[in-house]
């Protein structure tokens, strides 16, 4: 009988499953060739759609509308930050669910932290790779260079990489409650996101009646930020300081909501789904 | 002279909408101690399974593994404890030893090599270490997945029906590698099953669910005996044909 090898400290135990998660995401999305589309094809798609409407706007110099394309390119290449950190996440629950692989999760020590964690931190490489592709694709096809907007970008990108792990712990608490039934807001809540949240225009292009619910949501004031940086008027902190504690409150919320619905999920056995 | 209690249930209670699944249940099971709970289907074995490893949330009772209460410190309390069941799939895209490396690291396990070796030598299935998952037969997927519930040496391991469809060759290997888990890691082992063979080859105590409730609680002959049948099957057979009768009379008198 082989002994079982000294016990880890809890600390160490935890970064061990950590680590463990992350790299069975891994292998899902290298052995999954389809799924490499989500971090490399469509975010290229997306640079060429954006990109050319921007030259084409760009073009109409009467209007001042060059101005547009920084912001058709910059807007495209910040929300895929959101966009990735949450489809990472969220799908991350979701193939469990699809492979029946959650009760072997569940009955493990693994908490629900740690899972959350090494999803989140296989989610970076992907995000990394996906607004990679992105930033690249828009430097060779459109001559956009994204980070000639400088360092103020980092404190846009944390807002939005938390916002988007706010909404995919809301997703994955509605999976929890409501079933793989709920997977369509993984991808739907982004279409709902996108517009709102003036990524591409100033909210005051939005219809009246939208634009309080514009103003509450914290990508709004992150992408009002990011206008900001392609107008070469420096960082707008008072609008980055409204989107960091938007998005503060919005993950706090969704991480009670998510603890609720794990209960939930507990109380009602709703674990047979998956058997 | 039993050994420490691994297991300790109390009073558990689990209502579904339409019914109550687990009544009252009261389980104890000591380390090395191979106990069957057996039961017709709904009788609330799964549920009860599924209660004593965390999975479930109990409306009443509480559930103590290895001296961690479940409620407070699943975590620690999961360390103790492995878990198979034939109906569990293999993580899909991965090969046996990713999968059991991936496992054995969720226990805590820095390197499980060793452990995973071993394990497979035990089922006598080394030669599917690099085979990927899609590949493997139900069977082979069962005994990897036994394999897996024992990599950390657990103090108890729980197996739901871990020899449902399987033919009775790898069914003789699963009950021959459990029988040596117990007697020579001291694991305690906790199985439902529906396969008489098995229970009565691998357990030395029965616990006999109906209707939620635990109706008896012995050697598998002094359980056959206090009912008046022969062996197990007959009073599995006399539980079921009793629930049949509730269960009409319940429709009949709503």
């Amino acid at each position: 009988m082989t002994p079982v090898t000294p016990a880890l400290s809890p600390r160490a135990r935890s970064w061990l499953r950590m680590r463990a998660i992350a790299r069975r995401h891994a292998y899902v999305l290298v052995r999954s060739p389809h799924r490499l589309f989500d971090v490399t094809l469509w975010p290229l798609v997306d640079v060429v759609l954006f990109g050319s409407l921007a030259a084409f706007v760009g073009t109409n110099q009467a209007s001042g509308a060059s101005k547009a394309s920084g912001y058709l390119l910059a807007g495209i290449v910040l929300w895929h930050v959101i966009y990735q950190s949450q489809i990472a996440m969220s799908t991350g629950l979701l193939e469990e669910t699809w492979t029946r692989n959650l009760l072997n999760l569940m009955v493990t020590p693994l908490r629900e932290v740690e899972y959350l964690g090494g999803v989140a931190l296989f989610g970076m490489v992907k995000l990394v790779i996906g607004v990679g592709v992105m930033v690249i694709g828009a430097l060779a096809f459109f001559s956009f260079h994204t980070w000639s907007l400088g360092f103020g970008l980092v404190p846009i990108v944390a807002v939005l990489l938390v916002v988007g792990w706010a909404i995919s712990l809301f997703v994955m608490g509605l999976v929890l409650r409501f079933g793989t039934g709920a997977e369509a807001l993984a991808w739907g809540v982004m279409f709902v996101l996108l517009p709102l949240s003036g990524v591409f225009y100033p909210t005051k292009a939005l219809p009246a009646l939208m634009q309080p619910l514009a103003l509450a949501l914290p990508t709004t004031h992150a992408f009002t930020a990011l206008r900001s940086l392609v107008d070469h008027r420096g960082s707008d902190w008072p609008q980055l300081t409204i989107a960091a504690a938007g998005s503060l409150a919005m993950l706090g919320l969704a991480m009670w909501f998510l603890v609720a619905m794990l209960r939930t999920f507990r109380r009602r056995g709703y674990i047979t789904r998956y058997t | 002279m039993p050994g420490e209690v691994v297991l300790e249930a109390r009073g558990l209670i689990k209502d579904y909408s339409r019914a109550r699944a687990v009544d009252g249940i009261d389980i104890t099971v000591h380390a090395g101690e191979r106990v069957a709970l057996l039961g017709p289907n709904g009788a609330g074995k799964t549920t009860t399974l599924f209660m004593i490893l965390g999975v479930v949330a109990p409306d009443g009772g509480s559930v103590s593994v290895c001296g961690f209460d479940l409620a407070r410190h699943r975590s620690q309390a999961a360390e103790c404890i492995g878990f198979a069941a034939g109906y569990l799939p293999l993580t899909e895209r991965m090969r046996v030893n990713e999968y059991l490396r991936l496992y054995g690291q969720l226990y805590g396990l820095a390197d499980p090599d060793p452990r995973i070796t071993e394990g497979l030598d035990r089922f006598r299935i080394s030669h599917l270490a690099n085979a990927m998952g899609t590949e493997l037969s139900s069977g082979q997927r069962t005994l990897i997945g036994i394999v897996r519930s024992t990599l950390h040496q657990p103090k108890l391991l729980i197996l739901d029906e871990p020899t449902a469809s399987l033919d009775p060759d790898v069914a003789l290997r699963v009950r021959e590698g459990l029988i040596d888990v117990a007697n020579n890691e001291g694991t305690a082992l906790l199985m439902t099953s529906h396969d008489m063979t098995d229970v009565e080859q691998v357990c030395e105590r029965v616990l006999f669910l109906s209707q939620g409730r635990i109706v008896a609680d012995g050697t598998p002959a002094s359980i056959a005996e206090s009912f008046g049948r022969g062996n197990l099957e007959g009073v599995f057979l006399h539980l079921a044909a009793d629930r049949e009768i509730a269960t009409s009379q319940q429709t009949d008198h709503p």
